[in-house]
């Protein structure tokens, strides 16, 4: 496979957001919407590498996110850093936090393993909140300062969807590797993955650590983007709705959370009433269960399928069938 | 007794029961050693008793002299033993090159890192990986098949599939698991002609089988398991000439002439 058909995903993405930020960031209020969508473009990813690739739901993401801000916070604000120096430390802490966690839950059953991303969730949000004198508690920490020559909306907005677009590239590299591969072995049999040679448990945790690094990632955006954070900023709510824009937009597809996000997360930020967002969100995840399992992505390919089959049996190309019968 | 898959004395329990209680058995290279023996008889459990998926609780299994006892399925495979199942759960639209690949994971040197920036060692890697899954399906007359969704594939291909799978990983030993189970006929031929050519480059091969055609057309070695022993091993004809090999497999001692000639 050649360098682009590989990159197809970071391609289309990167055309997308070529051709779409220069309009959107014309006007104030769609660029703060843009930059925001980036930022829960980059939750849902993560969502989409943690339950589509390694099969683990995930519900702690916000989490790890807080992590990623507050990391950003603590370093800048309290201890003086310079902005981008607080970058290794929000992508690595909730990954030094995850890693451990999903070798020890792993072996559970999917169910299990989801509740306990639920309580690991919550034992980080518990843990930011009660550390008064550290993270300020339920007050928060103001004036994160802004990363260096990036300071106006736009240029965040850039920025941020700039990270998307890396954040696809690694992405797409790792499906395209032997790990992804084996990733996607790893869903539908464990065993058979064994017998590859694969360390099932290691697999998936390395797998969650990258996912939780990757919400790491958009909460140190997000900290330095907003200049604020508090518990409320990044909570629990958060982890569930980046779970389901990931599955509406079709979680084990590359880019089907951002598609999740900009549907979800885009079109309320259209409608009048804000109010409705729940309302909203479950119709959505309700008609993705009942028409698209897959997530819209899944309808379309699975689409495309049906129309490539129609046209190989109207052109009478050979199948799998007379290839086999030709086979010496 | 240093060469060769070497198991000795397996034990293995699953609460009170004693699946096996004993059995011994060799795999040398470049033979095919049968292994049959009725449902229950302990014969899935001394194939995963071997390729790490049961953890026996007594005996000793080596390859070539070297201790694998008790390791984990993974790093059985990085020992050179290779496994195939016999109705392997994969993701339907997975093309028959991409599942061979995926059969090359324990040689891939280029670290999770590497691989997620695309450095220029893993994408050579990545060539490579698929140029050997390439080779081996060549040699398996799998060549054409390269861009088919597994799905669609026959059971006897799927199986031939998981054999080239198992190849590529550069297994010394191949432990296929009922392959020849819902054949036809003719898949039946064609695989058993695969396995003979995977022996005779000097492969060991242990056939886990119901179908005695086939074990008598490939083994020159048979072992018959019964209640977790080892009833009786030898060549095929001597083993299904056995009273008692006949008495476990066919239950009723007046069946022996109809079975001795149905097997001629």
């Amino acid at each position: 496979m050649s360098f682009v058909a590989r990159r197809g995903n970071t391609l289309v993405l990167a055309i997308c957001v070529l051709i779409a930020l220069p309009v959107v960031t014309r006007n104030a209020v769609w660029t703060d919407s843009a930059a925001l969508l980036g930022i829960y473009a980059l939750l849902a990813l993560s969502v989409g590498l943690s339950y589509g690739q390694a099969g683990i739901l995930t519900l702690s993401q916000a989490a790890f996110a807080s992590l990623g801000a507050y990391a950003a916070a603590i370093c800048t604000v309290r201890w003086g850093w310079p902005p981008l120096a607080d970058l290794p430390v929000a992508l690595l802490l909730p990954a030094l936090i995850a890693f451990p966690v999903a070798r020890l839950v792993a072996r559970l059953s999917p169910l299990a393993t989801a509740l306990s991303t639920l309580a690991i969730g919550s034992i980080i949000a518990i843990a930011i909140r009660s550390a008064d004198d550290f993270t300020g508690g339920y007050m928060g920490i103001a004036g994160v300062p802004s990363i260096g020559f990036v300071k106006a909306p736009a240029s965040y907005a850039w920025l941020i969807w700039a990270m998307v677009v890396i954040v696809v590239f690694l992405y797409e590299n790792l499906c395209h590797s032997a790990y992804g591969r084996a990733l996607n072995v790893l869903r539908f049999d464990q065993a058979r993955a064994a017998a590859d040679g694969v360390n099932p448990p290691m697999l998936v945790s390395a797998a969650f650590a990258i996912s939780s690094s990757i919400a790491g990632v958009s909460g140190w955006l997000y900290a330095h983007y907003i200049s604020f954070v508090s518990p409320e900023s990044l909570d629990a709510h958060l982890s569930i709705s980046a779970l389901l824009m990931a599955v509406v937009g079709g979680a084990e597809f590359i880019l089907g959370p951002i598609l999740g996000t900009l549907l979800l997360d885009g079109l309320t930020r259209l409608l009048p009433a804000a109010e409705l967002q729940g309302v909203y969100y479950g119709i959505a995840l309700i008609v993705i269960l009942l028409v698209a399992r897959r997530g819209i992505f899944g309808l379309i390919e699975g689409g495309l399928a049906q129309v490539r089959q129609l046209r190989r049996s109207r052109s009478g190309e050979v199948t799998a069938l007379e290839i086999e019968a030709s086979r010496p | 007794m240093s060469g060769g898959l070497v198991a000795k004395g397996m034990e293995v329990s699953f609460g009170g029961v004693r699946a096996l209680r004993g059995v011994d058995i060799v795999v040398s290279p470049g033979a095919v050693m049968g292994l049959i023996g009725r449902n229950g008889s302990g014969k899935s459990t001394l194939f995963n008793c071997i390729t790490g998926f049961v953890r026996p609780s007594g005996g000793r299994v080596s390859v070539d002299g070297k201790d694998i006892t008790g390791m984990r399925p993974h790093q059985v495979v990085a020992k050179g033993v290779g496994r195939t199942f016999q109705t392997p759960r994969l993701e339907a639209r997975t093309s028959v090159l991409t599942a061979v690949t995926c059969g090359l994971y324990a040689s891939v040197r280029s670290s999770l890192v590497g691989a997620l920036f695309g450095s220029p060692w893993a994408m050579r890697e990545e060539r490579l990986l698929r140029e050997r899954a390439e080779a081996e399906m060549e040699r398996l007359g799998l060549a054409n098949l390269r861009h088919v969704e597994v799905g669609k594939l026959s059971l006897g291909l799927l199986r031939l599939v998981e054999v080239a799978r198992c190849l590529v990983s550069g297994a010394r030993f191949v432990m296929l698991d009922e392959p020849a189970a819902g054949l036809t006929s003719v898949e039946k031929d064609k695989l058993a002609a695969e396995v003979r050519a995977v022996a005779a480059r000097g492969l060991g091969v242990l056939l886990v089988e119901h179908n005695i055609d086939m074990v008598r057309q490939l083994c020159r070695s048979v072992a018959v398991l019964e209640t977790g022993n080892v009833l009786c091993q030898g060549t095929p004809d001597e083993v299904l000439r056995n009273d008692d090999v006949i008495r476990s497999y066919l239950g009723a001692l007046g069946d022996i002439e109809d079975a001795a000639g149905g097997w001629q």
